[in-house]
């Protein structure tokens, strides 16, 4: 679970660095505009702190957190300042879910026991602020002598359940989570919601691999580091990232070039395409790349022998220009068409075939390449530069019904330089819908860089694979050594 | 004889290919009278819900299919065809399962396309040595929700939703199994043999 955090002073919406009050940073006096965001996007509960409550020991913005309570439907839970039974039952008698405890507790261990015998493990939340180890007081005014391990071991002695850890030199850093702090007390039986530094998907996917699935998130959607959407993506779901070879296909042969040029003979599909297919790849994509240039028909018989041959899904593109071309294909035993110059020249292509066969069988292929103020797009197979922004023509084919979205970067391509991440990542915060990763991977890291940096679902490799400079296996079990999620 | 039901746009040639790995004839019909031979039906799907649902009440499966009591496999669209109606174009389904296919949760890219996690609840004969935990290939827009009433497995996605069903003879699932490669094989084999 991933829970937004919306930090109020002053009844504005402001981020500290390590709980620094001097070092905060405003973003809206308008807190309840961001709750209302957060929910709208699918954000699960959200995290509100009163921090002037957690600094003078008693609730401030109380006005603030109602008025977000009104006007959003999701769970809510609230610290910061909650030290009195009046307070908790003020937050928990209005509709607030759960209430976070702190400091009040360390030094009030009735007040905790009477909450919890009145509300239930489930509203009485405790909060571990670490420091060095030691527990923090006073909204991190103060360091104490506890040790962090010891207070979570007493809290769950008189009935705790969950507990908020945070270590606070991690704060608002936009670095990485203290996973061992957050390993150990998870380990002692307790719900951790992991807090400070969660900000990317690799500490999400790290933390979800050590079996601790709720997080705070705060400066990182603030900053667009993360979006609440990949966040979320990250955290709900198991959908492995995809590896996918890549099977240029010229007169019934595979070949492989360097920016599409100087092509070398790298065997026979089908043959190469189980051999793929055995080795674990998630699915396959075949372009018929003499298509376009010398207007020839992708090889039916080919695509035939590959459906008898392999149990895994696989695309066909190249040369595709109107509805019967796709029929063909598909009926051939293709899963997805991959439609690319033809729909540059007329898109509602992808909307006829989007409305005949579903969105889940058009793949839009976008041959990307780079200008001065961004990436163009490219058509037949990248000898034409077309005025047209890669971005708006990625929302544009969602717009119109596509499923999927394969970005080639033209300038990468055959390189083995890695992939162009700046443009994986301006189409994946662009688009809603997959997007594979295309043209540049020389090596594992740059498969790991274009599904982390990049953003994207899966990453398609040719060279790499054809000339056995890694295998799938190897590239996977990397992969799983990043904590990235893959089919294995 | 195993009958693969056909109504338009389906790609019903790699689930034929598929049986054909495991050694089981199959033939396609296209109307509810050539189920007469037939010892076992599929219903594939691809496609939205409502067109799909205005070809079978036009060919008259709508009406077969829920009496049907020789073992039948709804496979993708075909498992959310057999709820009670489903949000894809607000159509009336098939109503053998309680229940309305719903859109994936805004915090979700649509359609999930991928390989993903399965894990098991109620035992079923459809998912006979399947490890818990097991990828499939799914690329769905819609689901059914989990129901202890006839969920055998479940998926990830947003939601907790079924990935494989079971009510009476009626089985199907969420995933596409003759796009998951081995363990794909093993539960059409099961199907073929085992329930």
């Amino acid at each position: 679970m991933i829970i937004p955090a919306i930090d109020i002073m002053g009844g504005a919406c402001v981020r500290l660095t390590q709980g620094d009050f001097a070092a905060k940073k405003a973003y809206s006096t308008d807190a309840c505009s961001y709750a209302r965001q957060f929910e709208q996007q699918g954000a699960p509960m959200l995290h509100l702190v009163d921090l002037d409550g957690a600094r003078s020991g008693k609730p401030i913005n109380q006005e603030s957190i109602f008025a977000i309570r009104k006007a959003v439907n999701i769970p809510i839970q609230v610290g910061g300042g909650i030290r009195t039974l009046e307070a908790a039952c003020a937050y928990l008698d209005a509709g607030i879910n759960r209430i976070i405890l702190g400091t009040a507790v360390v030094q009030n261990i009735a007040l905790l026991k009477k909450l919890l015998e009145r509300f239930g493990s489930d509203r009485i939340i405790v909060s571990l602020d670490a420091k060095d180890n030691k527990l923090m007081l006073s909204g991190w005014q103060q360091t104490s002598l506890r040790d962090i391990y010891d207070a979570a071991r007493s809290f769950q002695a008189i009935g705790v359940a969950t507990v908020v850890v945070t270590d606070i030199t991690r704060d608002g850093m936009l670095g990485q989570p203290n996973f061992e702090i957050m390993d150990t007390i998870s380990q002692l039986g307790l719900n951790v919601i992991a807090s400070g530094g969660v900000s990317d998907v690799g500490s999400i996917l790290k933390l979800k691999a050590r079996g601790i699935g709720a997080a705070i998130v705060g400066k990182a959607f603030y900053e667009n580091k993360m979006t609440l959407k990949e966040a979320l993506m990250a955290a709900q779901s198991n959908l492995a990232k995809r590896i996918i070879p890549c099977l240029d296909v010229k007169d019934g042969r595979v070949v492989k070039g360097v920016n599409f040029e100087g092509l070398q003979d790298a065997g026979d599909p089908v043959e190469l395409a189980q051999r793929y297919s055995a080795e674990g790849a998630d699915e396959l994509v075949f372009l018929d790349i003499g298509a376009t240039c010398e207007g020839r028909s992708t090889l039916i018989e080919m695509v035939q022998r590959a459906a008898q041959k392999i149990d895994i899904p696989f695309t066909v593109g190249g040369g595709i220009r109107c509805v019967q071309d796709m029929q063909n294909i598909l009926a051939a035993g293709a899963d997805k068409v991959s439609l690319n110059s033809a729909a540059v020249l007329r898109p509602a292509l992808i909307t006829e075939g989007a409305q005949l066969y579903g969105s889940q069988c058009i793949v839009v292929a976008i041959d990307a390449r780079r200008v001065k103020n961004g990436y163009c797009v490219s058509i037949n197979g990248g000898s034409e530069k077309k005025n047209l922004d890669v971005v708006a023509w990625a929302r544009e084919a969602e717009q119109r019904g596509a499923g999927e979205i394969l970005l080639t970067s033209i300038d990468r391509d055959g390189t083995k330089t890695g992939f162009d991440i700046e443009l994986l990542k301006a189409v994946c915060e662009a688009v809603n819908i997959p997007v594979i990763a295309s043209g540049g991977a020389g090596a594992v890291q740059d498969i790991a860089d274009a599904l982390v940096a990049g953003k994207a679902d899966a990453a398609l490799a040719a060279s790499l694979f054809h000339f056995s400079t890694t295998t799938i296996p190897l590239v996977k079990e990397f992969l799983l050594s990043r904590n990235i999620p893959v089919r294995i | 004889m195993i009958a693969i039901i056909d109504y338009g746009a389906s790609n019903l040639l790699s689930l034929c290919y598929a049986l054909e790995k495991i050694g089981q004839p199959c033939k396609i019909v296209r109307t509810p009278d050539e189920l007469a031979d037939a010892s076992r039906v599929i219903l594939p799907g691809v496609g939205a819900a409502s067109s799909a649902m205005a070809a079978l009440n036009a060919s008259g499966f709508s009406k077969v299919i829920p009496r049907l009591t020789i073992p039948f496999l709804g496979i993708c669209l075909g498992l959310q065809l057999l709820a009670e109606a489903s949000d894809e174009g607000n159509v009336k389904c098939l109503g053998i399962l309680r229940g309305t296919a719903k859109k994936y949760p805004v915090s979700m890219k649509v359609p999930q396309i991928g390989w993903n996690k399965v894990f098991l609840g109620k035992p079923s004969p459809l998912i006979d040595g399947i490890e818990n935990g097991s990828y499939f290939y799914f690329v769905n827009s819609f689901y059914l929700q989990s129901d202890a009433a006839y969920t055998t497995s479940e998926t990830e996605y947003g939601v907790a939703f079924s990935a494989t069903v079971q009510y009476k003879n009626f089985f199907a699932t969420q995933f596409h199994p003759e796009k998951s490669g081995k363990d794909g094989l093993t539960l059409l084999r099961n199907f073929c043999e085992k329930c």
